[in-house]
C-alpha cells in the first residue's frame, strides 16, 4: 500500500519488511525519526531501544546479529564516531544475520555539529554502503541492506542525509516480514569473535577485503548503480552519488533553456559508494570524453574516478571539486547541476542565475537559537551568572565548558554563559585540561541529563580519580529534549512508554562518593545560586544537579508550573525581567511588560529579577 | 502540474500543518510530492522552514533558488529569508505576525518594516498578498489558530486555488483535526470568504 512517510520512516519499514528482530540507537537529528517511528508502534516480535549511547546500541544489534537474527542500528555521524570502534571490529569479525548500521550526515550542518562525510567510515571499515537518492528509493535500499549483509556475512552501511531522512514522500510499501523464529545460534569460534593474536587478526582481515569485494560484484551484477549511456560517444557523462541524482532532470529542464541536450548525456546515478563501482565507471570514462562529478561534501567517488582514469590512460576532462569547481561546504541541487554543465559544455549559461539579492537576508532580524519559555536551564545559567558575580569574578573569567543538546543554549544572549561545545560528555574532560594548565579562577562543566548518562560519566571518574577542583552542574530536566523528547535511564518511568528500570543520577553521584553534591530546583534562583556560589569555593569534585522537568514535555502532560501577573502599578518598564531572562512570554505593553499567558509555564524566575516588585505569583 | 512551495515562519506557530495538510491532500488525490520541514535546534521560536514540490516523481526536496511558485510565510521578519526563492511572477504569501527577537524587544536593534520587505517582494518580482493579524476571526469566543485561516486565504487569492479542490482540502482538514473540527473548518472557510488582501 502507498502511505506518506519519511526518509526515516521508509528505513523503519524497510526493515520490518526484513523482519528485523532489534532496533536500536541513540537520538541524533536528523536520524531520530527512525526509531521513534518504530517505538511507536508497539511490535510485538522485533526489541526496539534508545540505548545509553551508539557504541552501546551497536554493541547490542551485534549480539542480535551474531546470534543469526537481523538487527539494525540507528545515529548521526557523530554518533558513528562514538560507535566506531567497536563497528571496525564487527566489521572484521563479521555477522550471520543481517547488521545494518543506519547512519545520517547532514550537508549544510543544518542541526549543527560537523558537516562529517561518512562515506569515509565505510572506506577505512571495508563496509559497504548505500546511498539512496530518494524516500522511495530508501525503503529498497533498506530491505536490500539486510539481505546484502547476509549474502557476505557481514555489516552494511546505509547513508542518508537530512534532506531525505526529515523529507515526506509518498512510498509503495509492504506488510512487516515475518520475525524468524528460529532459535538463536550460539556460535563459539575464537578465530571469528575474538581478536587475541595476529593470526586471528589478520586473517579477518583478509576476510574482511573478500566480503567487500564480493560486495562489489553482486551489487555490480544486480546494476543497483544505474548506467545510462546515451548514444553520443565522447561527450558528457555525469556521476552523481546519493542525492545529487534527484536533481539532474530538473537541472537537465534549467539548463535545456540555453541548448543543453539531455538525449547526448551519459549519467551513472551511484547508490553503492563503497566499494568503489569500479566496472561502472570504466564504461562511463569509455564512453564519455568529459566527466562531471555531482557529490556532496568531500570528493570521495572523484578520487575513486581518478584512480580509474590513471589505469585506463583516459584523456579527457574530469570536473568536479578537485579541479576547484566546486564547494565542499553545504547540500548541492539543481544550481550545481547547470553550473557543471555550464563549465564543461559552455553553453553560455549566465553565472548569477540562481543568484539572490542578499540585501532581503541582512534586513532580516538575528534570531539567535535560545531557550523556551519555562525552560529550567534558564534558571541554572542565570543562577551561575549571579554567582560568579557574587565571586568577585567576571563571567569572562570564568570558563563554563558547554555539551550537546539543550543544555548548549546558554552559550547566546542574554546569558553568554558557555564557552565551549565539543562532542557527548566532552564539557567534563575538557574543563580537567584547563584545571591543569593553570586556570586560576574557578572552572565549571556544564552537562545534560542525557549527555552525561551517554559519555559523561566517564569524564566524571576521570576528575574524581584524579581530584580535580572542578564545579560539575548537571543540568536534568528529565528527557533528551533537543532531539525531540526521547527516554533516557533517567526519565520517569510513569511517561505512558514501555516499562524499564529508571536510573537516578543522583545516586550514580553518591555513588562515585563524592563528598560536596547538592540537588537544586532551577526555578529557585536564590537558593542555587547560593549552592553554586558555595561550590565554586570549595576545592575538589563538586557536583550540583539541577533538575527540573522540561517545560515544553511538563506542559504535554498538563503541568504548570505557576502562574505569573504583572502588577501595572509598580513596572516602570525598565525592562531587567526581559534582560535577565530573554524569556519569550514577554511582551512590551504601552504602560508595563505583558506576559503571555499561552506561552508562560509560570517558572517563576523572572520574580527575582525585578526589583520593584512588579512581578507577582499567582496563588492558584 | 508542477508546483513548489517554500514556508518560512518561527517555531510554535503551526506553520508545518498547513505543508503537512497540502502533503496529505497530494497522497490522497496520488499525485507525487515531496515535503521537506526543517525545524533547525530550538523547540520554540526558532526559525523553521518547509518546502512542498508538488507534480514530479522522485524530485530532490530542496527548492532552488527563484524556483518557488509561492512563498507562505508567516512571520514578517523570517519571511525576508524566503526571497531568495520566489520566482518572478509568484505569489509571496505574508501573514504579518512578528515575533520579536528579544534584541528587538529591548530596542537594540531594528526590526524591519511592512515596508522593506514589500519593497524586497517587488525587486524580487512576485506579488505580495499580505494577510494582517487583526484579521483573524474568532470562534466560540477565541481566536482561530492562524494556519488554517491563512491556508483559506492561500486557496481563495492565490494560483493553488484553481489547482487543488477546496472540498478537498476540507477532507484533509476533517480526517487530519478529529478534535476541534468545526473551529478548524470555521477557520479554513473564514480565510477563503475573505475580501482582496492584496497590497
Amino acid at each position: 500500500m502507498k502511505k506518506l512517510i519519511t526518509g526515516n520512516e521508509a528505513i523503519a519499514y524497510g526493515a520490518l519488511r526484513a523482519g528485523v528482530k532489534a532496533v536500536t540507537g541513540y537520538p541524533g537529528t536528523p536520524s531520530t525519526g527512525c526509531l521513534s517511528s518504530l517505538l511507536a508502534m508497539d511490535l510485538a516480535d522485533t526489541h526496539v531501544e534508545w540505548s545509553v549511547n551508539e557504541k552501546v546500541a551497536l554493541e547490542v544489534a551485534t549480539g542480535v546479529a551474531w546470534s543469526g537474527q537481523r538487527a539494525l542500528c540507528t545515529m548521526k555521524m557523530s554518533g558513528l564516531n562514538v560507535a566506531y570502534d567497536t563497528l571496525i571490529s564487527v566489521a572484521y569479525s563479521g555477522c550471520d544475520g543481517g547488521l545494518v548500521i543506519y547512519v545520517a550526515d547532514d550537508p549544510g550542518a543544518n542541526a549543527g555539529m560537523c558537516e562529517q562525510d561518512s562515506r569515509y567510515f565505510a572506506l577505512m571499515a571495508d563496509m559497504p554502503m548505500l546511498e539512496p537518492a530518494t524516500v522511495a528509493e530508501t525503503y529498497e535500499l533498506t530491505k536490500l541492506a539486510f539481505d546484502l549483509s547476509e549474502k557476505i556475512k557481514g555489516p552494511v552501511f546505509l547513508r542518508l542525509v537530512t534532506a531525505i531522512a526529515d523529507s515526506y514522500a509518498i512510498v509503495e510499501i509492504e506488510e512487516p516480514g515475518p520475525v524468524i523464529q528460529k532459535a538463536p545460534l550460539l556460535i563459539k569460534d575464537i578465530q571469528r569473535f575474538t581478536k587475541a593474536g595476529s593470526v586471528i587478526a589478520t586473517n579477518q582481515h583478509r576476510d574482511l577485503i573478500n566480503r567487500l569485494e564480493q560486495a562489489g560484484q553482486i551489487t555490480t551484477a544486480a546494476k543497483i548503480n544505474k548506467t545510462n549511456l546515451s548514444n553520443k560517444v565522447g561527450g558528457l557523462g555525469i556521476l552523481a552519488s546519493g542525492i545529487t541524482a534527484a536533481y539532474l532532470q530538473e537541472g537537465f529542464e534549467a539548463a535545456a533553456l540555453f541548448g543543453f541536450i539531455k538525449e547526448d548525456v551519459s549519467t551513472l546515478e551511484i547508490k553503492v559508494t563503497n566499494p568503489f563501482p569500479a566496472v561502472e565507471a570504466r564504461k562511463m570514462l569509455e564512453h564519455c570524453q568529459k566527466i562531471l562529478i555531482l557529490e556532496e561534501l568531500e570528493p570521495l567517488i572523484e578520487r575513486g574516478i581518478y584512480i580509474e582514469a590513471q589505469r585506463m590512460g583516459y584523456r579527457g576532462r574530469i570536473t568536479g571539486k578537485l579541479d576547484g569547481l566546486f564547494s565542499r561546504i553545504g547540500e548541492y541541487g539543481v544550481p550545481q547541476v547547470v553550473q557543471g554543465i555550464e563549465a564543461v559544455l559552455h553553453l553560455g549559461i549566465p553565472e548569477d542565475l540562481f543568484s539572490s539579492n542578499t540585501q532581503a537576508l541582512q534586513l532580516a532580524a538575528a534570531r539567535p537559537i535560545t531557550v523556551c519559555a519555562g525552560c529550567p536551564h534558564r534558571g541554572t545559567y542565570i543562577a551561575i551568572e549571579k554567582a560568579i558575580k557574587k565571586q568577585g569574578l567576571k563571567k569572562n573569567e570564568v570558563m563554563v565548558t558547554g555539551d550537546i543538546g539543550c543544555t548548549i543554549l546558554g552559550m547566546n544572549p542574554p546569558f553568554d554563559l558557555i564557552w565551549t561545545e565539543i562532542s557527548m560528555g566532552a564539557s567534563v574532560g575538557l574543563a580537567q585540561g584547563y584545571v591543569h594548565a593553570g586556570v586560576k579562577t574557578p572552572v565549571i562543566a556544564t552537562i545534560g541529563d542525557s549527555t552525561f548518562f551517554h559519555s559523561g560519566i566517564a569524564g566524571l571518574v576521570n576528575a574524581i580519580q584524579h581530584q580535580i577542583d572542578l564545579t560539575l552542574v548537571i543540568m536534568d530536566n528529565l528527557w533528551t529534549a533537543m532531539t525531540g523528547m526521547q527516554v533516557n535511564p533517567g526519565t520517569p518511568c510513569d511517561n505512558g512508554a514501555k516499562t524499564y528500570q529508571e536510573i537516578d543520577i543522583a545516586r550514580i553521584i553518591s555513588a562515585l562518593g563524592i563528598e560536596h553534591f547538592w540537588i537544586v530546583d532551577p526555578f529557585k534562583l536564590k537558593e542555587s545560586t547560593d549552592v553554586i556560589r558555595q561550590a565554586l569555593a570549595l576545592p575538589g569534585v563538586k557536583v550540583v544537579l539541577a533538575r527540573q522537568e522540561c517545560a515544553i514535555q511538563a506542559q504535554r502532560h498538563g503541568k504548570q508550573a505557576g502562574k505569573i501577573r504583572v502588577i501595572e502599578e509598580n513596572c516602570n518598564l525598565c525592562k531587567l525581567c526581559l534582560i535577565v531572562t530573554g524569556c519569550s512570554a514577554f511582551n512590551i505593553g504601552m504602560n508595563s511588560i505583558e506576559i503571555d499567558p499561552e506561552l508562560c509555564y509560570g517558572c517563576g524566575i523572572c520574580i527575582e529579577t525585578c526589583n520593584r516588585n512588579a512581578l507577582v505569583e499567582e496563588v492558584l | 502540474m508542477k508546483y513548489d512551495i517554500f514556508f518560512a515562519g518561527v517555531g510554535g506557530q503551526g506553520i508545518l500543518t498547513i505543508g503537512e495538510v497540502l502533503a496529505d491532500l497530494a497522497y490522497y488525490k496520488d499525485f507525487p510530492a515531496n515535503f521537506y520541514p526543517s525545524k533547525g535546534m530550538a523547540q520554540r521560536g526558532g526559525f523553521v522552514k518547509a518546502q512542498l514540490r508538488l507534480g514530479r516523481e522522485n524530485i530532490g526536496p530542496n527548492i532552488p533558488p527563484h524556483g518557488a511558485d509561492m512563498v507562505i510565510a508567516m512571520e514578517q521578519s523570517e519571511s525576508l529569508k524566503a526571497i531568495p526563492f520566489i520566482k518572478p511572477g509568484g505569489d509571496f504569501v505574508l501573514y504579518g505576525d512578528i515575533w520579536s527577537p528579544t534584541a528587538v524587544s529591548l530596542g537594540k536593534v531594528p526590526y524591519p518594516t511592512l515596508e522593506q520587505i514589500a519593497e524586497q517582494v517587488k525587486l524580487a518580482e512576485a506579488r505580495l498578498v499580505y494577510v494582517d493579524p487583526q484579521r483573524l476571526p474568532n470562534y466560540d469566543g477565541e481566536l482561530v489558530h492562524p494556519n488554517l485561516f491563512l491556508l483559506g486565504v492561500i486557496m481563495g487569492q492565490t494560483t493553488l486555488g484553481s489547482l487543488i479542490s477546496s472540498v478537498d482540502v476540507e477532507h484533509i482538514i476533517r480526517s487530519r483535526f478529529k478534535r476541534n473540527t468545526e473551529a478548524n473548518i470555521f477557520a479554513y472557510r473564514a480565510g477563503l470568504g475573505m475580501q482582496q488582501v492584496v497590497s
